[in-house]
């Protein structure tokens, strides 16, 4: 078997293989364009022989989905501001020295970026009604979820900061920069890509977030659209083809980021923590 | 004043500083919630209470009414097996693919991208989606399964006290096949190409190689990645509450939904935060393991 067969019979199969794997996707956005009957039809038809576009625009009216999707952009906004403000000097500390006090602060980050929300919901649902906080539903939200997300975007942005030379830092220093100015003018915009690739996958969990949210927020104009969509499918709904509008409404924005910075978000997954 | 301000432009402060305020942030929000949850489940909570710092203490009195309850027994075997069936199929399939994809040919790395989708799916949009497939009466799995003559007739996944907790799995192992492939590509990346022209010098045929390079050289990212499947599939809880609700029954309830229940749907705050310190410890112990086996990566 020669070399160019032997490759276009994998590719087959591999594109075969992404098919399976990618079916409940297709099968979302099939059944969103299906008529209540066709939904229902048995034998199934894997192809929208009569597609209801407008259900999109009725979805959309009807269900509310661009305050509950401008709110889980305000939420995710929110919390990716807040872990890169505070992470960000956090990851270039642990990246900088090496010592034993490091070690027990990178310990501490990775024993912390593994506790469940939804065992961490009852004791911070408690606290932060005590503090007053669940007043500001949304806030309150960010925080948690600040609190839950930094661990993993300062292990991920510590490993950009160790591509970063020492050298460089260390010649700013002996042309007379401060250490603000150096770490401003030299290692961050160095390190620029590795931030953005983080906070992007960051800001892409926090826009899903459910546990907190779902916990937190009880005023329905606060609750952003995981909540929604999770209040649309009760015990024994049979609006499958409206759902599955709302899910693809949900979820396309963020495919289409990941189909267009696919590459540099695997590199950035899997230069980091995840090694 | 003036050195301290010095410092903090320009010295040991600065570094002091940066690092300091996300720590404290860190335990202000995560380390004082541990804390007051392990307070919480030694005392009694109720929602008259809910509003004060001084509650009465009752000793281990959550912990023996938690373990004389009927249910908590199934609810944390429903967990061993959700955890175990999960981690197992995502590492089956994710290895079997990793393998595939590490054959390499055109257009390999950007076709395996593709997989990592359902790792940035909000879980509520998976939950949903899989949902609808596995639905009894009109899911297209079902269709699926009875043309291909698997079973005779439609399987009630959600109903059905006997696969409810496997249509939950079901949905983890796609949502997990993503991560285990790509984490086991870069392990099968790092091994050295050499080994294997070695191997196939002297004779070894592909099973050898597999069992006497591949996996040994895999060791350490096997452990660390099934230490981190434990951690994901003990964190999982979108899907429960968009596929089951654990339902029906308790069937298919597992104790990090069932803590969230007790306290947000009973309002037992007490014994959601017993569950809750239970099963932290539980994961406490996996992220050791974890941690153990990427000490040396995580020092660089």
């Amino acid at each position: 078997m020669s070399i160019a067969l032997r490759d276009k019979l994998m590719l087959m199969v591999a594109v075969l293989l992404a098919a399976v794997y990618l079916f409940p996707l297709y099968w979302m956005y099939v059944t969103a364009l299906k008529t209540g009957s066709a939904m229902f039809a048995s034998p199934p038809s894997f192809w929208p022989s009569d597609p209801q576009w407008s259900i999109y625009g009725s979805v959309w009216e009807s269900r509310n989905v661009g305050r509950y999707l401008w709110n889980s952009f305000v939420i995710a906004c929110g919390a990716v501001s807040l872990i890169v403000i505070l992470g960000t000097g956090c990851a270039y500390v642990l990246a900088r020295y090496r010592n034993a006090w490091v070690d027990v602060g990178l310990f501490l980050i990775l024993m912390l970026q593994v506790l469940p929300a939804s065992l961490m919901i009852t004791p911070i649902f408690v606290g932060f009604s005590q503090l007053g906080l669940l007043d500001y539903p949304r806030v309150a939200v960010i925080l948690a979820i600040a609190a839950k997300s930094m661990p993993f975007f300062v292990v991920l942005v510590r490993a950009a900061f160790m591509s970063v030379p020492m050298e460089l830092e260390e010649a700013a220093l002996v042309d007379g920069n401060s250490r603000f100015g150096a770490f401003f003018h030299i290692v961050l915009p160095l390190a620029r890509n590795g931030i953005l690739v983080s906070a992007i996958l960051i800001f892409m969990q926090a826009f899903g977030e459910f546990v907190y949210s779902k916990s937190m927020i009880q005023a329905i104009e606060y609750q952003p659209a995981s909540v929604g969509l999770n209040s649309f499918m009760g015990p024994n709904t049979n609006e499958w083809n409206n759902i599955m509008a709302y899910a693809a409404m949900y979820v396309t924005p963020i495919l289409a980021i990941f189909v267009l910075l696919q590459r540099r978000i695997v590199s950035g997954l899997t230069s980091g923590a995840l090694k | 004043m003036r050195r301290l301000l010095l410092s903090i432009r320009d010295g040991r402060g600065f570094d002091i500083g940066l690092v300091s305020v996300p720590l404290i942030f860190l335990f202000a929000m995560a380390g004082l919630p541990l804390i007051y949850n392990i307070v919480m489940s030694f005392q009694e909570v109720d929602m008259f209470s809910l509003g004060t710092f001084a509650r009465p203490f009752v000793g281990f009195k959550n912990y023996i009414t938690l373990f004389s309850q009927p249910e908590t027994w199934p609810i944390l075997g429903n967990t061993a097996i959700f955890v175990v069936a999960s981690i197992a199929g995502q590492f089956t399939i994710g290895f079997a693919l990793a393998l595939f994809f590490w054959t390499g040919f055109p257009g390999s790395s950007w076709l395996r991208g593709l997989f990592l989708v359902s790792w940035v799916m909000p879980g509520l949009v998976v939950g949903a989606i899989w949902n609808w497939i596995l639905s009894g009466d009109f899911g297209v799995l079902n269709f699926l399964l009875k043309e291909s003559g698997l079973v005779a007739a439609n399987i009630f996944w959600r109903s059905d006290p006997n696969f409810s907790l496997w249509a939950v799995v079901i949905a983890n192992i796609w949502l997990g096949i993503s991560f285990n492939m790509i984490l086991l590509s870069v392990g099968l990346s790092a091994i050295p190409q050499d080994l294997y022209e070695a191997a196939e010098l002297d004779g070894a045929n592909v099973v050898q190689r597999f069992y006497t390079i591949t996996l040994p050289m895999m060791r350490s990212s096997i452990g660390a990645l099934v230490a981190l499947g434990l951690i994901f599939t003990l964190q999982q809880f979108d899907l429960f509450a968009a596929i089951t609700a654990g339902g029906p029954n308790n069937s298919s309830n597992v104790a990090q939904y069932w803590a969230w229940d007790l306290s947000f749907r009973q309002y037992d705050f007490a014994q959601g935060a017993t569950i809750s310190v239970i099963m932290i410890v539980f994961v406490m112990f996996a992220s050791v393991v974890y941690v153990r086996s990427t000490r040396h990566e995580v020092r660089g």
